[in-house]
């Protein structure tokens, strides 16, 4: 059985008829399925092995390098916090323990509810609003105790 | 001083095509389309325009590389390199934002010049902001016929990793493979992007190219040093008062370009700058003399890279700066090159060990031999980087590796 439904299945036709090669539109594709389903799942690797024509590892070994594709389900709201030089200068460290505080969970985890998830990443490319958090691929910065509270308020 | 890119971003509407026309955007299309392939090329050379995403590759001399049609017929590609990722580096980030037709602009002379058909930008995943205004600049450039068919330009995001950003690597991700850099040669305008001649330019590259055109290349090779035409954007962050991007001609001194952020933060007193990336060597606050274009921090042993400059005062620890960019670097190996791939994930280990307490001075002569045998021996920049940071940071600041890695006796 598909694990997409026929209209999931009409997009990711979209992403391999876009680009000169079908496969061009699988990082596009592999996004829309972290979107859908918060990870991509060994279903969805056999899915779209049959689907682009190419053995399954083919696909494992792009949905395995790349971070934004998870094997593991994020949260709905998928919270990055940028660890990189210019915000941990600027105290990311410290804003992490207040997210695993705020949150319940430690980085790396996702919440009990499957609402939230934290992530600590590589440069985010907002060095000049730091400690930068990316909320699912928003860049939001210069994260403070306050603004940290007012986010997780808005998105409840 | 000269402005090129940043000149008009005290107008909130930028971003929409009625505002950067009426500013002068895309006059410098009308004016490539008008001069010819060829002369377009022959002005981008006569530039002295570096690829200001960090290699500083003579740009016209990039195009000039691309087959024609008669030498090797079919599809060739113009690819914008919006994959930023280099700590410190967030110019492509602010272009993209406030000017993004002035990207789309640079983007379709460059395919004029080069005789392709199809151009694509590539953004980085987290730029989500950033990749809706490109579509929306791309459909309001449409519906204005600057896109007209054949032609097209299509954009593709990116999974997260650092290494995409890297040329072959890009289009290796482009092609829906892991991101391993391919070895040149081939290089890309000869087989890139589905083994097609394909340019591969940066952002900030592409938004040059317009002002080029319309003022003529000698105009723009004089506003910056003999080998680096033009201005740079110099993103600036760190121990800094005003952090943000700055445009300033090429070889201005690193003095001057601090002193427009507003100097260290808290007026405490500068221990070093990292000039244009993580990947770069640091600078002393002795070396503030240095003039800031593709060769003056080579004199230095370091580099101009994408200008990503972080400032670090007098209370940086420096392993600890180290180890975060060793565990930068250690995350973002790709794995293709085993001294890349062991390498960094040692130095990361040794320096950890250093920040938690445990240090010796026997560490800092591992550091020392290890980081010697893994530049110049693997495929790729990235890994050419690794260790060499760290040994620039142990030779300017021993007091600081000293006191975290001492003589251990008994």
């Amino acid at each position: 059985m598909s694990p997409f439904t026929p209209e999931q299945e009409k997009v990711l036709q979209g992403w391999a008829a876009r680009y000169p090669a079908p496969l061009m539109g699988l990082g596009e594709a592999l996004r829309q399925v972290q979107e859908w389903h918060r990870c991509v799942t060994d279903e969805d690797e056999d899915y779209l092995a049959e689907f682009f024509g190419v053995p399954r590892s083919r696909i494992r070994e792009v949905a395995t390098f790349f971070p934004s594709y998870t094997q593991k389900p994020t949260g709905r709201h998928r919270i990055g916090l940028c660890r990189g030089l210019s915000c941990s200068l600027a105290g990311s460290q410290s804003m992490c323990a207040c997210l695993e505080k705020k949150l319940g969970i430690k980085d790396g985890e996702t919440s009990a509810d499957g609402r939230f998830s934290l992530e600590t990443m590589e440069c985010l490319g907002a060095c000049d609003q730091g400690p930068a958090l990316l909320v699912n691929d928003e860049l939001k910065g210069a994260a403070t105790e306050e603004s940290i509270s007012r986010l997780l308020e808005e998105l409840k | 001083m000269t402005k090129l890119l940043t000149a008009h971003f005290d107008e909130p509407m930028l971003h929409e095509l009625e505002t950067f026309r009426r500013l002068g955007g895309y006059e410098g299309l009308k004016k490539a389309l008008a001069l010819g392939r060829e002369k377009v090329v022959e002005e981008v050379k006569r530039s002295n325009l570096r690829g200001l995403g960090g290699a500083g590759f003579p740009a016209g001399m990039k195009w000039s590389t691309v087959p024609s049609q008669a030498q090797d017929p079919g599809p060739r590609y113009v690819v914008v390199n919006c994959d930023e990722s280099e700590p410190g580096c967030f110019k492509d980030r602010v272009l993209v934002t406030r000017a993004p037709h002035a990207l789309i602009e640079g983007l379709l002379v460059a395919m004029y010049a080069v005789d392709s058909e199809q151009g694509f930008i590539f953004i980085r995943g987290e730029y989500g902001v950033q990749h809706r205004i490109l579509q929306k600049a791309l459909s309001e450039a449409r519906a204005a016929g600057l896109i007209p068919a054949p032609s097209s330009i299509d954009l593709m995001r990116g999974g997260g990793a650092y290494i995409s950003g890297l040329d072959t690597a890009l289009l290796e991700t482009m092609e829906g493979k892991k991101a391993w850099p391919r070895q040149p040669p081939p290089f890309p305008t000869a087989k890139g992007l589905l083994g097609r001649p394909t340019v591969v330019n940066n952002v900030e590259t592409l938004c040059m190219v317009p002002h080029i055109v319309l003022k003529g290349g000698d105009w723009f090779a004089k506003l910056g040093t003999a080998k680096s035409g033009g201005t740079f954007l110099f993103s600036i962050s760190g121990h800094v008062e005003r952090p943000g991007v700055y445009e300033f001609p090429m070889g201005t001194p690193l003095k001057e370009i601090l002193a427009a952020a507003g100097g260290v933060k808290g007026g405490r007193k500068l221990k070093a700058v990292i000039p244009g990336g993580v990947s770069t060597p640091v600078l002393t606050a002795d070396e503030l003399d240095t003039p800031m274009d593709f060769e003056g921090p080579r004199a230095k042993g370091t580099f101009l890279g994408a200008g990503g400059v972080i400032v670090l005062d007098e209370t940086a620890d420096m392993v600890m700066v180290a180890h975060n960019i060793e565990r930068f670097l250690a995350h973002e190996s790709c794995g293709q090159c085993t001294p890349c791939r062991q390498g960094s994930y040692w130095h990361e280990r040794i320096l950890e060990r250093g920040l938690s307490g445990g240090g010796t001075a026997e560490d800092l002569a591992t550091l020392e031999r290890a980081g010697e045998n893994i530049t110049g021996k693997v495929i790729c920049a990235l890994g050419d980087t690794v260790g060499v940071v760290t040994r620039a940071l142990m030779k300017k600041f021993p007091e600081d590796f000293k006191a975290r890695f001492p003589e251990r006796r008994g």
